[in-house]
């Protein structure tokens, strides 16, 4: 099991590593703590605010603990023509959940951009695992693997 | 006449492994450019070539190399492999299938614009791709095409992977640049130009993978050759990304200037069967749309061509779609990517959202279609960088051309 502090020391206090690491800490621990952005501050010799001001834009690291179970729909051009949304629409009916909706402690739906997997869309990505040529009868049987 | 330029091995040797590309003609260009070039006259065959930014700006990539070139001090090279505009997977699909052309393109151009070290922008998302690069390099090292004295010269390159965290605007070379620097990836003021103040404030080259891929065989085969392709105002071959409703989707290779018509019927193998085509939409999320009537528009990156060519995207959207979903799409997609640093584009693309949130379940007010005007005027004129025109294009474009409003 690494720790914060081994990733940190894998890489250069250059600023130009702060993405990386940032990015290596929320895969490693699902997201970026308060305290593991203060570690990292204090490594790179920044303030806690720059840290953040980098950890808060990108759309692969998290900064808040993710739900046990994470979907993620594809709603690009091409995914959308496939029929994305009522896959969303399904799913929403199916948890009882709102997609975007960020306060529930167990189940977040999320709309997400391109993956570039368009010639296979539409994309359902559960909790980091990539579906692709998802139908709405087909969602059911991919989530009864996580549930 | 030589239309596959840069999909021609594909699917013919194996993209692991560098011997099949070197029997294939592979490195050709690099040696010649080491044995008989040097940095100004393979900058004139660049230059002769005609050959543009395929990202989808079109900015003459001769022009821009001799900009860096000319700079005397530290230089940097990036290959942008951001790419992650809907509907786009071409640099993709160039590192799975040949990642070697890739980066015999990008030695050879660092090379030319004077730079010791070069950069691959890879998209987020593409840990395999990140992969396939990362044995090519360590391939490419072991047969001495990269580190200290590239085969036998004096030249030394080295390359490294550096992969963003899953932000659109990143592809945008400003931005990209202060991702790299650890930064919020939000787009800079311009001038400075990266040309002139890039990466670390020094000089910095940003090309598209697709545009540098193209580069060994300009090198090859002359630029003249290359200028010799293609539609005369932007000559060269390009990838079209062909989804929706073909027969055939994915990615092809065509020379530019190719009509949307031929693209679907020649190269796509027709509507599928049992659909309507209704419109096409033309290079990702922040294309332009194209009904029947105009589908002979000859695809270019000129200034004058009505249809910008963008990212080479073409979706057929048939008359089966859902365009409610598929505005939603739009609008949901550039209010998630706006990096909200200027006002008109973080809240312009929110209200847009919003508006086609409520078109979508028919609750659209006299008041909302006042504001839809204003706002769309307002992203296409006056946001920080091209990411708020985009978000507008779209949008206009069905309200004009397929009258989503209603009278």
């Amino acid at each position: 099991m690494s720790t914060v502090e081994k990733i940190l020391l894998e890489f250069e206090p250059e600023t130009r590593n702060l993405l990386p690491v940032l990015k290596r800490i929320s895969a490693a621990f699902g997201y970026v703590s308060q305290k593991d952005a203060q570690k990292a501050a204090k490594y790179f010799d920044l303030p806690l605010s720059r840290v953040y001001e980098t950890v808060s834009f990108y759309d692969l690291i998290n900064i808040k603990k993710q739900p046990e179970l994470t979907i993620e729909v594809c709603s690009g051009t091409n995914c959308a023509v496939n029929g994305s949304f009522e896959i969303i629409r399904e799913i929403e009916n199916l948890f009882h959940v709102k997609a975007g909706d960020e306060n529930n402690p167990r189940i977040k739906l999320e709309i997400i951009s391109c993956l570039g997997q368009c010639g296979e869309g539409p994309v359902v990505v559960v909790n980091g695992k990539v579906y692709t040529k998802v139908t709405v009868s087909g969602v059911h049987g991919i989530l009864k693997e996580w549930v | 006449m030589e239309n596959k330029i840069i999909t021609k091995y594909w699917n013919k040797i194996d993209p692991l492994n560098i011997q099949d590309y070197i029997k294939v003609g592979g490195y050709d260009a690099l040696k010649k450019f080491i044995r008989d070039m040097d940095a100004r006259t393979a900058l004139e065959e660049i230059k002769k070539s005609g050959l543009c930014g395929r990202g989808g700006a079109g900015f003459p990539t001769g022009q821009k190399m001799e900009m860096v070139a000319e700079k005397t001090e530290k230089k940097y090279f990036i290959c942008n492999l951001d790419e992650s505009e809907p509907g786009t997977y071409k640099d993709s699909s160039i590192v799975d299938n040949n990642p070697h052309m890739l980066l015999e393109g990008i030695i050879v151009s660092a090379l030319i614009v004077g730079a010791g070290k070069a950069f691959i922008y890879l998209n987020g998302h593409y840990e395999k791709q990140k992969e396939i690069l990362a044995h090519a390099l360590e391939q490419a090292r072991e047969k001495e095409f990269l580190g200290k004295g590239i085969i036998g010269s004096c030249y030394d390159l080295d390359i490294e992977i550096f992969q963003g965290a899953g932000a659109y605007v990143c592809g945008e070379e400003t931005a990209l640049i202060n991702s790299m620097e650890g930064n919020r990836g939000e787009p800079k003021l311009r001038p400075p130009y990266p040309t002139d103040s890039g990466l670390c404030g020094k000089p910095t080259c940003v090309n598209n993978a697709e545009t540098i891929a193209s580069v060994p065989w300009i090198i090859v085969n002359g630029g003249e050759a290359y200028s010799k392709i293609g539609a005369s105002c932007s000559p060269g071959t390009k990838l079209y990304i062909l989804g929706g409703a073909v027969k055939k989707p994915g990615v092809v290779e065509a020379p530019t200037g190719t009509t949307i018509h031929k693209l679907i019927h020649e190269f796509g193998g027709g509507i599928s069967c049992g659909k309507e085509l209704w419109f096409a939409q033309i290079g990702g999320a922040s294309g332009r749309l194209i009904t029947e009537n105009e589908l002979d528009t000859p695809l270019t990156f000129s200034r004058d061509c009505p249809v910008p060519l963008g990212s080479g995207a073409v979706l057929i959207v048939d008359k089966s779609v859902n365009i409610y979903d598929l505005i939603l799409s739009w609008t949901g997609f550039f209010r998630r990517e706006s990096c909200g640093k200027c006002v008109p584009c973080r809240e312009g693309t929110f209200r847009l959202h919003e508006i086609a949130g409520r078109l979508k379940d028919g609750e659209i007010s006299e008041r909302d279609k006042e504001a839809l005007e204003d706002i769309l005027w307002t992203l296409n004129n006056t946001t920080f960088c091209p990411l708020g025109k985009f978000a507008a294009t779209a949008m206009s474009d069905a309200v004009e051309k397929l009258g989503i409003l209603g009278d």
